[in-house]
């Protein structure tokens, strides 16, 4: 049921004011017998008032308040009050030192902002400006964000990440939850360090590009190029990693924190699901008779009444060295489907020794899974992984290989993996 | 909708003017803190306020001269309690969808909205300002509002799928 032309000019008639009373008389009934009617007059006032709202923010005047007679009231008392706070307040933020910023540069799948007041917003776009206390987070695997920290610096979260910013005295502070973050932090920052703080450990560098991987009980920190201190939280030691260097930190104070070379890359990998320790995102599902190993897709939700089913698995948590990508690399997956539809398979790469590059992924058809039910075993060239976005080249060939996950839309699917491969290109390719 | 804009709105269709509505809502908010009002929802809140802008505005009408014929208060109701609901559902997105949405508009659209709900100029004078006919006014009108509200669901459909 949709209204007519001539009933939605009739009630942005009344709107204007000018309908004698048998036409208002109409309006009236209109409004009380039809749904569609009220929605569109609704929609219209909603409309108005933001229209209204948006001008007035562009024309930096906030209207106010319109006084039609005059008449003392005591709450405006109240307001006048309100005001007089609100300006010592401003007075005060003015005469306190500034608190870093960091602006949202390049964005790109699911994100979510949450200002330090708790209000979330769904939607952030480039330019957002995130302050002490504010929180953003990517919320899918394909999914990154690109901040710029001013005079040169940058930081890129990606995959399932969540940064805060921190108030660290003399220092631009950050804490990374969970997640992946790249940064290239220049010495033009006015001397101040660059503080992140992960649930094992604090990084600190006033000039450095590195990254670091953080998961409840481990972080990983690579310095591809400068110096970074890193203190294990556990036990208050602390380490500087040079370039080339890398540390990996442990929550329990027993276990080794001591600083490396980085490892030449190699050009495959196979994730030792048995250890474990490669598989950061999924649960573990009991043995069955075909399968020893078998991690089922976790539940994401990605947005409002979206989820997706996920299993992700990390080079680094692996313990593998770094896995050079090829023209002729290819990606071999075992798992199980219980329906029938189409699994998505990515990966993220990185410059090798550098910062973050880009996410490919690539859609893998029923087809290719065969029968509901039974294993499957699908091998993709990475000729069909198509970047997730216009400027990253076609094919990632000669970055490094962060990780790869699996994705199905469908609960239903039960999407479990028994086994992932990076595999070199074939000899005589 | 966020809560400021679906008070506003519901102020707005009774006193049609977009920067009283705006009072209003600030009235209302002002009398939500000082009464130290406790409400047991959001929803109780919600209809707290529609009730009172709807009154606030009235007593503004009341004091106009030439004020535009006000909708019976039955409709009202219905308008606010369809407002409710969705305050209860998901309406979050939609005020950053309509903002969104508008700018995006041609030029030429956005203007006559502007005219229209920020200058408050009424349609004969927006007819007269722009050199069009009253009827091509409302039409343009009519189709802008079907464009943006057409424009949110597109938006928020995005953001679920």
């Amino acid at each position: 049921m949709t209204l007519s032309e001539e009933q939605n000019e009739l009630l942005l008639r009344h709107l204007n004011g000018q309908l004698g009373p048998d036409e208002e008389a109409r309006v009236a009934d209109l409004l009380r017998d039809n749904v569609i009617a009220r929605a569109f007059l609704r929609s219209v006032a909603e409309q108005a008032v933001v229209v209204a709202d948006v001008e007035r923010l562009d024309q930096h005047k906030p209207q106010p308040a319109k006084v039609v007679t005059p008449v003392f009231r005591p709450w405006k008392w109240a307001v006048a009050a309100a005001a007089a706070f609100v300006l010592l307040a401003a007075f005060v933020i003015a005469t306190t030192p500034p608190r870093h910023t960091v602006k949202v540069s390049d964005i790109l799948g699911p994100c979510q902002y949450i200002a330090a007041d708790g209000k979330v917003r769904d939607e952030v776009k480039v330019g957002t400006v995130l302050r002490v206390g504010d929180t953003i987070r990517t919320r899918s695997s394909s999914a990154w964000v690109k901040l710029d920290l001013n005079g040169g610096s940058l930081m890129t979260i990606a995959g399932r990440s969540r940064l805060r910013l921190l108030n660290v005295d003399g220092r631009r502070g950050f804490q990374l939850a969970y997640g992946n973050l790249w940064a290239t932090v220049a010495q033009s920052l006015k001397g101040k360090a660059v503080s992140i703080q992960t649930p094992t450990s604090t990084v600190e560098t006033k000039s450095a590009q590195f990254d670091i991987e953080v998961h409840s009980t481990t972080s990983i920190v690579r310095v591809n190029s400068g110096l970074a201190n890193v203190e294990r939280l556990a036990d208050g030691q602390t380490v500087d990693v040079a370039t080339d260097h890398q540390v990996i930190v442990p929550i329990s104070r027993n276990r080794k924190f001591a600083v490396i070379r980085q490892p030449k890359p190699v050009n495959e990998w196979s994730c030792r699901l048995i250890a474990s320790s490669g598989a950061v995102f999924g649960k573990w599902l009991q043995p069955d008779e075909k399968n020893s190993v078998r991690l089922g897709a976790t539940p994401l939700l990605i947005g409002k009444k979206n989820t997706i089913f996920v299993a992700s698995f990390s080079v680094q948590c692996s313990s593998s060295p770094p896995v050079l990508i090829e023209s002729g690399s290819r990606v071999r997956i075992r798992g199980t489907t219980r329906t029938e539809g189409p699994i998505y398979f990515g990966i993220t790469t990185q410059r090798i020794k550098g910062a973050f590059f880009g996410k490919y992924t690539a859609k893998i058809e029923t087809g290719a899974l065969g029968q509901a039910g039974e294993p499957w075993q699908v091998e993709v060239p990475l000729s069909q992984f198509k970047p997730k976005t216009k400027h990253l080249p076609g094919s990632p060939a000669g970055m490094e290989l962060t990780d790869i996950w699996i994705v199905s839309r469908e609960e239903n699917a039960e999407l479990e993996i028994h086994s992932v491969k990076f595999l070199p290109r074939e000899v005589g390719q | 909708m966020s809560q400021r804009d679906l008070v506003s709105a519901a102020a707005w269709l009774v006193v049609r003017n977009a920067h009283t509505a705006e009072d209003i809502f600030q009235n209302v908010a002002l009398k939500a803190m000082t009464k130290g009002v406790q409400f047991e929802s959001v929803g109780a809140l919600m209809s707290w306020a529609f009730i009172t802008a709807r009154r606030e505005g009235i007593d503004w009408l009341r004091r106009q001269k030439n004020a535009p014929v006000c909708l019976d208060e039955t409709i009202l109701e219905l308008l606010e309690q369809e407002w409710a609901d969705e305050t209860l559902g998901q309406a979050g997105g939609r005020s950053q969808a309509l903002r969104d949405c508008l700018e995006d508009l041609p030029a030429k659209s956005r203007d006559l909205l502007k005219r229209r709900y920020f200058d408050e100029h009424a349609c004969e004078a927006v007819a007269e300002q722009l050199g069009a006919r009253l009827d091509a006014i409302y039409k343009r009108l009519s189709r802008l509002h079907q464009t943006l509200k057409k424009c949110i669901e597109t938006k928020l459909e995005q953001q679920v799928g």
